[in-house]
This record gives C-alpha cells, sequence and structure tokens, in this order.
C-alpha cells in the first residue's frame, strides 16, 4: 500500500493563517483576564509585562474577596434564577406554538407565523421603551416576574422549533389520534421528545443570551438586591467605582466562566442548533 | 343491517371533489380491500372511515350508528400506517401500549395484553428495542400489534406493505391471512397493487375517479367486470381490448367486423340495436399461441413479437397486430416462440363487449357474454 501524501497549497496555509490569527484575537483578552487576575496586583501591567500567570494564591484570595466583601454572590443566584426562569418559559411557550404552528392547521396560521417571524427584525432598542412602560404599568418594575416575563416569548425559539417539528411525520400525529391521545398528550408524548436535541439546543442559547443580557436586568430593576451578574460587574468597571484593575478582571472573569463552560460543554449542540435554524441567536 | 354501512357518503376539498355518492356495505368479519391507481380517492375513504378525514356529505355507520362525528379513538377502529408511524422514541412496549397507556389501564392490564399480543405477533424478544433497530417486517409487525392491542371493531390498513421488498411483502401477505382467519374482525385494506387486492380480500372494491367502480368477489370482478375499467385493472397481465364494428345485428347474436383490421365474426350474444364501434375484451389465458403451420377453424390473428416476458413456468408474449392494437398473451413453457410473428387464436366465448363509454355490454338474454 502506498500512502499518498499531498503538499499543502497556499490557499490551504493561508487559510490556516487566517483562522488561527482570528482565534488569537478571540482569545487574548479572556487569557489576559485570566493573566491577570492570577498574577500579584499589577504585574501583567508593569514596565515589564508578563503574558503568562505568576500568582495562584493571588488569583484565589482575589476571588474570594470578591465573593465575600461584595454583592457578587447574590447576583450570581439572581441571574442563574433569570436564566433558569427564562428557560423554562422559552422552552414552554415556544414548544407550545411551534407545536400548533408545524403540525395544525388553523385560520390566520400563515399570517400569525408571518409577524411572529417579522418581530425578528425589529431591534429590541425598538421594543424596549415600549416594554419597559407596560412592564412598568404592570407594577413589575423591581420584580423577578418583571425581569423574567418580558422575555419569555421569543420568535427565535419559536421559529427554530418550528423547524424542528415540521419534521414529525403527520402519520404519527394522527396515529397517536387514534390511539386515543388528546391534543395535549400528543404534544407531551410525541412531539416533545421528538424534538429534545432542539429543545436542548434552544435551552443553552437562551442561557447564553439570558447570562450576557444587560440592558433589560439594567432597566427593569434598579434595587441592588435584584442586580445580575452583568449589573453587577458594570459597577465594578464604573468609572467612579474605587476597584483596582485586577479586581475588575476577577469580576469579569467570573462572569465569564458560566457561559464559557456552557459553550466548552456544549459547542456541538450550538453550532449544530444555529446551522439548523439557520440564523444565528 | 351491514356491520359498516357507507351512504352516499362524499368528499371535496372547497370545489375540488375527491369522493362522489360512496355506497358500500361491510359485513361483519370481511376482508375488504379498497383498490385502484393513484389518487382515485381509496386512501381518503379509509381515513373518513378512520375519523382522521371528515365526511363533506353522507353517513358512515359502524354497527348501525352514525359515527360522522366521532373522535377517531372513539370509533373502534385503528390503523396501519403505510409509513407504519412508530414512535422512535419510546421501545416497541412503550409502542403496542401507547393506546392502552393514553385509555389509563392498569400496569397488570396492559402487561398482559402486550404479551399476548406479542405472542400472536411474535414480538417478544424484540419488546425492548426500539423501531430503529427492526427491520421492515419487524416494524410492520409492531405497527399491527399496536392495532390489535386495542382489539378494535374494523382494522383498516393503508398500503401497509408498500415499503417491504417483494419477497417480505408476499410473506406479509400471508401472515395477514392468517391474523385475519385467527381474529375473525373486519379488515378493510387500501393498496394500489391488484395483486395483492386479488389475494387478500372477501370483498374487492375498485375504485377510480373518486367512484366506486365495482364491488365484490375478486373472481366475480375478474370474469364479470361492470365496465371497462375494471376489466382492464383487475388482472395480470391486463385484459387486450380489440376495437371492432358491430355490423347489423343478426338473430340469436352480433356479428363482429374489422377485428384486427379485417376479421369478421359472429357472437352469440343477444343485444338488440347494437350497430357501432365497441371493444372486445380478451384475457391473456383465452387466447392460443398456433402453430406455424397449422389449419384450424375460427378466427385467427397475426401479431408481430415485441416483447417476450419469461417468468420460468410461462412467458407473456407482446403483440403488435396489424391495426396497430397492442396485445400480451400467455404462453407455456412448451410454446414455440422464435418466430418475428405469430398466429393467434381467440376464443370468443369468453370474450367481453363494451360500449364506447367503457359500460359493459351484457346479453339480455343471460348472465354472461
Amino acid at each position: 500500500m502506498t500512502v499518498v501524501t499531498t503538499r499543502p497549497t497556499i490557499w490551504t496555509v493561508l487559510k490556516w493563517a487566517l483562522a488561527i490569527l482570528i482565534a488569537l484575537i478571540a482569545l487574548f483578552p479572556i487569557w489576559w483576564m485570566v493573566n491577570v487576575v492570577f498574577s500579584m496586583p499589577g504585574e501583567p501591567v508593569s514596565l515589564n509585562p508578563r503574558l503568562w500567570p505568576t500568582s495562584l494564591s493571588a488569583g484565589i484570595e482575589k476571588i474570594r474577596v470578591i465573593f465575600t466583601e461584595t454583592e457578587y454572590l447574590r447576583a450570581y443566584g439572581i441571574s442563574l434564577i433569570y436564566a433558569v426562569l427564562t428557560i423554562a418559559g422559552v422552552l414552554t411557550f415556544g414548544s407550545l406554538a411551534a407545536f400548533e404552528f408545524s403540525l395544525f392547521d388553523f385560520p390566520g396560521r400563515r399570517i400569525l407565523f408571518g409577524i411572529i417571524l417579522l418581530s425578528l427584525m425589529v431591534p429590541t432598542a425598538v421594543t424596549i421603551i415600549p416594554t419597559y412602560l407596560l412592564t412598568s404599568q404592570l407594577g413589575w418594575l423591581n420584580t423577578m416576574h418583571g425581569l423574567v416575563v418580558p422575555g419569555l416569548a421569543s420568535a427565535f425559539g419559536l421559529f427554530m422549533l418550528v423547524q424542528f417539528m415540521r419534521a414529525v411525520p403527520k402519520d404519527m400525529i394522527e396515529a397517536a389520534r387514534l390511539d386515543g391521545a388528546s391534543h395535549f398528550q400528543i404534544y407531551w408524548h410525541i412531539a416533545l421528545p421528538l424534538c429534545r436535541n432542539a429543545m436542548v439546543t434552544l435551552a443553552i442559547l437562551t442561557f447564553m443570551q439570558t447570562w450576557g443580557n444587560y440592558m433589560w436586568p439594567l432597566i427593569v430593576s434598579s434595587k441592588p438586591q435584584l442586580y445580575t451578574v452583568g449589573q453587577v460587574v458594570g459597577l465594578f468597571n464604573s468609572p467612579l467605582s474605587h476597584q483596582t484593575v485586577d479586581m475588575v478582571m476577577t469580576a469579569n472573569l467570573l462572569a465569564a466562566i458560566p457561559p464559557l463552560l456552557f459553550f466548552l460543554i456544549f459547542q456541538r449542540k450550538i453550532v449544530e442548533g444555529v446551522a439548523m435554524s439557520g440564523t444565528k441567536g | 343491517m351491514p356491520f359498516l354501512d357507507i351512504s352516499s357518503v362524499s368528499k371535496s376539498y372547497g370545489t375540488q371533489g375527491v369522493l362522489e355518492n360512496i355506497n358500500l356495505s361491510i359485513e361483519e368479519g370481511e376482508f375488504v380491500v379498497f383498490v385502484g391507481p393513484s389518487g382515485c380517492g381509496k386512501s381518503t375513504l379509509l381515513r373518513m372511515i378512520s375519523g382522521l378525514e371528515t365526511i363533506s356529505s353522507g353517513t358512515i355507520a359502524i354497527e348501525g350508528k352514525v359515527v360522522n362525528d366521532i373522535e377517531p379513538a372513539a370509533r373502534g377502529t385503528a390503523m396501519v400506517f403505510q409509513s407504519y408511524a412508530l414512535y422512535p422514541h419510546m421501545t416497541i412496549f412503550g409502542n403496542v401500549s401507547f393506546g392502552l397507556r393514553m385509555a389509563r389501564n392498569t400496569k397488570e392490564f396492559i402487561a398482559s395484553k402486550v404479551a399476548q399480543v406479542a405472542g400472536i405477533l411474535q414480538l417478544n424478544k424484540l419488546l425492548e428495542r426500539r423501531p430503529g433497530q427492526l427491520s421492515g417486517g419487524q416494524k410492520q409487525r409492531v405497527a399491527i400489534g399496536r392495532a390489535i392491542v386495542r382489539e378494535p371493531r374494523v382494522f383498516l390498513f393503508d398500503e401497509p406493505l408498500s415499503n417491504l421488498d417483494a419477497e417480505l411483502r408476499v410473506q406479509m401477505r400471508a401472515e395477514l391471512m392468517d391474523l385475519h382467519r385467527r381474529l375473525g374482525t373486519t379488515m378493510i385494506y387500501v393498496t394500489h397493487d391488484q395483486v395483492e387486492a386479488m389475494t387478500l380480500a372477501d370483498k374487492m372494491v375498485v375504485m377510480s375517479g373518486g367512484r366506486v367502480q365495482q364491488a365484490g368477489p375478486p373472481l366475480t370482478l375478474y370474469d364479470d367486470p361492470d365496465n371497462r375499467f375494471v376489466a382492464g385493472f383487475v388482472g395480470s397481465p391486463k385484459m387486450n381490448f380489440l376495437p371492432v364494428k358491430t355490423v347489423e345485428p343478426a338473430s340469436g347474436g352480433v356479428q363482429l367486423s374489422g377485428i384486427a383490421g379485417n376479421g369478421t365474426a359472429f357472437l352469440p350474444l343477444e343485444a338488440p340495436g347494437l350497430i357501432g364501434p365497441i371493444e372486445i375484451g380478451l384475457r391473456p389465458e383465452h387466447i392460443r399461441i398456433l402453430p406455424a403451420s397449422g389449419s384450424e377453424a375460427g378466427l385467427f390473428l397475426e401479431g408481430r413479437v415485441t416483447l417476450i416476458e419469461e417468468l420460468g413456468s410461462e412467458s407473456f408474449v407482446h403483440l403488435d397486430l396489424d391495426d396497430g392494437t397492442r396485445m400480451t398473451v400467455r404462453a407455456g413453457r412448451d410454446a414455440d416462440l422464435s418466430a418475428p410473428t405469430l398466429r393467434l387464436a381467440i376464443d370468443l366465448s369468453h370474450a367481453l363487449l363494451f360500449g364506447i363509454d367503457g359500460d359493459r355490454i351484457r346479453s339480455q338474454s343471460g348472465p354472461r357474454a
């Protein structure tokens, strides 16, 4: 047997070089955060800057200070509750609506779906003031439901799940009807389990989006007790903050860890999900 | 009162008519096969019986009770789909027991019913597997099991064997016949394959263009079709049709002319006033290939051989007659098919007559013609 080796073309080399360059540019800020956190204060930004961490204990101490001497831990909890409730809501409402839109015919289905898709094209900045006013009139400012409810109806999530559920064969739905399953039982026992992959992907994408959401929590909750991680990190970064650069970096790093971990664990599902829905979150 | 009575049933989607004035009676325990070309409305009729499709007008009654507005699951019907429609995320046990679980039966009852059905269909060893791990034939058995377990009054099969290979199809056909014999339940089966219909049916319902063309036992439809469509659809290879003319009515029969060009013949059929172009229908087995040098009496035709289909025990010979008419003849192993043209003798005692409107012309004095 002969092994055929092909020499890489210039084009291939260029492609790889470009990919590595982009990866470096993307990774450098994260690496810089790690570098600043796990070094003695001021060391990486001194006259002889270092690109690698020098003190694990200094980093641990900074994390301890952040967790024990600031409101960071509570903000973590708030963010987590906010993300979990939003995920639960988006999955529930998205899958129920997608079930109807994709598998059943009803008057106005096309128009309604068209309107929902159109809402994907409206920038958040346009809807944020009316949403705020509505939330305010409902008396939901500075409440968890004020934070969560406006984000429950996700047009993107609906679109993604509709694409998935369209692939469920009609025969299967009819077989379940003949087996005596009610409308809700068909959704629960047939459609939902068949879309498990899409649901997992949507949950991950919703988590990433909710965790990183800065604007809505900032607007709806002015009470520090309801601050999310994003807002607390914002306080650390604010011009009048008395925190040193390394403490700010620690706060930033801690905020970035959950989505980073999520991404590393579910990387394949996220890429699949984005590819399948034909759009980006 | 018939067990299942379909009375003046029509179906339309908007202005598009799909089924028109269907009237059909099905007795308890009968194996009825709806057969017809694609788009004839046979599956729609089956789905209307199941309740998956609404009825535009007319009534469907099971055991005397009109079921038009009754939910599919409450009609006492169970359906086996062409695609099997098994739930891929459930085990075979889960699939077969799904209907029983939806009806909130006890676990013990479900387990005993599934075990009973698994025994009938030899599914015992497959119960923990998922549909993706089964072969086509096994999936089909599971789909049948899912129907049986609900103990329906009527089984509905929508082209259930179409996705199987030829060998498995024959095997499953035999299994279905055996199942029908053992269960004795009314079964309605939809297929476009007339061989399948002939072999399975107690009653065969031939449909075309949204209408029932004829219903009856398969051999009755084969021997005594009501119209040209049924005559041509039932039987493989299909019936040969020869355009002819009837000239002045002779006493005690019909004088035919223009058979394959200029052949003439007398048909002992009482049809007074029948003059003009008609067609005679002849089954391939009623045409005989004559030896090249023969001197037999009767009507002979000559045809140019265009194709010979060898089937082992017999052959189907396709020929073009002088006037361009195509014919198919069944030939035994001993027939000499080497010549480019063959002489054919036709047995007019089995010939059927069809008017230009496609309707059968029957003898006015007797049942057969």
